[in-house]
């Protein structure tokens, strides 16, 4: 069956027509087109599709679309900044390498992000556990985490 | 993937109402297994009713025990501001379930309904005595949570129950419990887990309480080994006696996570580990 749903979605309201057995990752990618979330193994173990629902980062391939009526979604494009200047994100993954084929960067950086929100400073620990159901198959993490430790601090400074 | 229509009932009535009407659909709280299962072709209802908007079943109530409402996600139950001072062990597990996309959504309740041998969230409810609250429109029931899980994936709930909580007594000053989970790495499913808790009194142990994961078709009390330790001064053979015995209590598999005899042997290395690491011998 086909239901209406809105929500609000990297700060807009909208509202579509979904059908009710899809996944919130279907709908972004599908009907809304924000590619920007990718799909990886479709069943919560890489993190690609990792996006934001009220505050908490989720997997979107393990979220029904029908359950984000009402809520407040944030998906990778929600970062983006005017005049294409780079995002404190993407500038800290950049200066430490920390893209290489890029599929698993989205994710990582909402995570990151999701942390960084609730946790000005957080330890390497925190880091790592928040990033552990991100899988990168290039990288080799320890770049990853250093830039979302510079991420952390250039965040500080600007507030 | 097969179609399903999707239901979010507003209370237990209306959920039971759309189970009556649709005897094939499923209850679906956080989906982390529930949806794995449908994408992969193992399950094809044609309908899920979603326990998500039911506010009854999101709370967690502490009054002396708790009651732990069974949409209670695994990230709420890490963050909440009492729960770890008063139940650290369950705490400990739920820390180590999954990711943190994995917690923010995955519930307590789903955990154990789910009946995976190696659910994380078993193990310290089973030594912490919980019981569990099953209800039907018509009846509403509690047991004991060791009499619960029935077999992988086979539960005590009939066909219409939903499990609506989890209640816990709190714990004597005197109890000391650990949660020890072995993984190929640190995100995984457990080759083999174990919670213990025991109260002492001076040297002796009044009571203990041993649970294993992925060692058998359920997540598995070690009576025996229970037996053995209670009323007893512990010592470094008693200790050794437990391994052995909890060795020869479990029933696990071989699967691509790990061989039989490993986690045979995994199993009584957690029971040195906790025994002593509660006694304060020494750090786990
Ligand atoms: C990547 C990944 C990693 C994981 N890691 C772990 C791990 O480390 N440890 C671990 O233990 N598990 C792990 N899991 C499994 C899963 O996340 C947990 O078992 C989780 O707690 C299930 O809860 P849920 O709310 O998502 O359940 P759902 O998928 O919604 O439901 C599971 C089952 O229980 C039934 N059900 C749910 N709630 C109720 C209720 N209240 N009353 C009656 N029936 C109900 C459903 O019908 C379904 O059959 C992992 C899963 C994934 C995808
Ligand atoms: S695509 Fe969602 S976790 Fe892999
Ligand atoms: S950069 Fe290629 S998967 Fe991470």
């Amino acid at each position: 069956m086909k239901k209406e749903i809105s929500f609000t979605l990297n700060g807009s309201e909208v509202t579509v027509t979904i059908d009710e057995h899809l996944c919130l990752i279907d709908i972004l990618r599908g009907p809304l087109g924000q590619t920007g979330t990718n799909e990886g193994c479709r069943e919560g173990e890489c993190g690609a599709c990792t996006v934001i629902v009220d505050g908490q980062a989720v997997n979107s391939c393990l979220y029904p679309a029908f359950e984000v009526e009402g809520k407040n979604v944030i998906t990778i494009e929600g970062l983006q900044e005017p005049n294409n200047k780079l995002s404190v994100f993407q500038q800290a993954f950049v200066d430490h390498g920390a893209i290489q084929c890029g599929f698993c960067t989205p994710g990582m950086i909402m995570s990151a992000k999701a942390l960084l929100d609730t946790n000005q400073n957080p330890t390497e620990d925190e880091i790592r556990d928040a990033l552990l159901g991100n899988l990168c198959r290039c990288t080799g993490y320890v770049q990853i985490v250093e830039a979302v430790k510079q991420a952390a601090v250039q965040l500080k400074n600007k507030k | 993937m097969k179609r399903f229509n999707y239901y979010k009932p507003r209370s237990l009535d209306e959920a039971w109402e759309l189970k009556e009407k649709i005897p094939d659909a499923l209850f679906i709280a956080g989906g982390t297994d529930i949806l794995v299962g449908i994408k992969n072709g193992e399950l094809y209802p044609p309908a899920l009713i979603s326990l998500r908007s039911i506010p009854e079943l999101n709370s967690i109530k502490i009054n002396g025990g708790a009651h732990i409402g069974a949409l209670t996600t695994i990230s709420d139950l890490i963050h909440h501001p009492a729960l770890y001072n008063i139940y650290p062990v369950l705490v400990e597990a739920a820390k180590r379930l999954g990711s943190v996309q994995i917690r923010n959504v995955a519930t307590i309740g789903g955990n154990l309904c789910n009946c995976s041998p190696c659910a994380d969230m078993a193990l310290p409810l089973l030594v912490l005595d919980a019981k569990v609250r099953l209800q039907t429109a018509k009846k509403n029931r509690e047991i004991p949570i060791d009499e619960f899980f029935k077999g992988p994936g086979e539960t005590n709930l009939t066909p219409n129950e939903i499990l609506t909580g989890i209640v816990l007594e709190s714990p004597r000053k005197s109890a000391k419990a650990i949660f020890l989970k072995k993984g190929r790495v640190r995100m995984d499913l457990a080759i083999a887990s174990l919670a213990a808790l025991m109260e002492m009194e001076g040297e002796k142990c009044q009571k203990a309480r041993l649970a294993a994961g992925s060692v058998a078709p359920v997540p598995l009390r070690l009576f025996k080994v229970e037996a053995q330790l209670e009323g007893t001064t512990i010592t470094d053979k008693l200790v050794a006696e437990a391994q052995q015995l909890a060795a020869e209590s479990v029933a696990p598999i071989t699967d691509i996570r790990a061989t039989k005899e490993y986690r045979r042997q995994i199993v009584s290395v957690l029971v040195k580990r906790a025994l002593k690491n509660i006694l304060g011998w020494s750090q786990a």
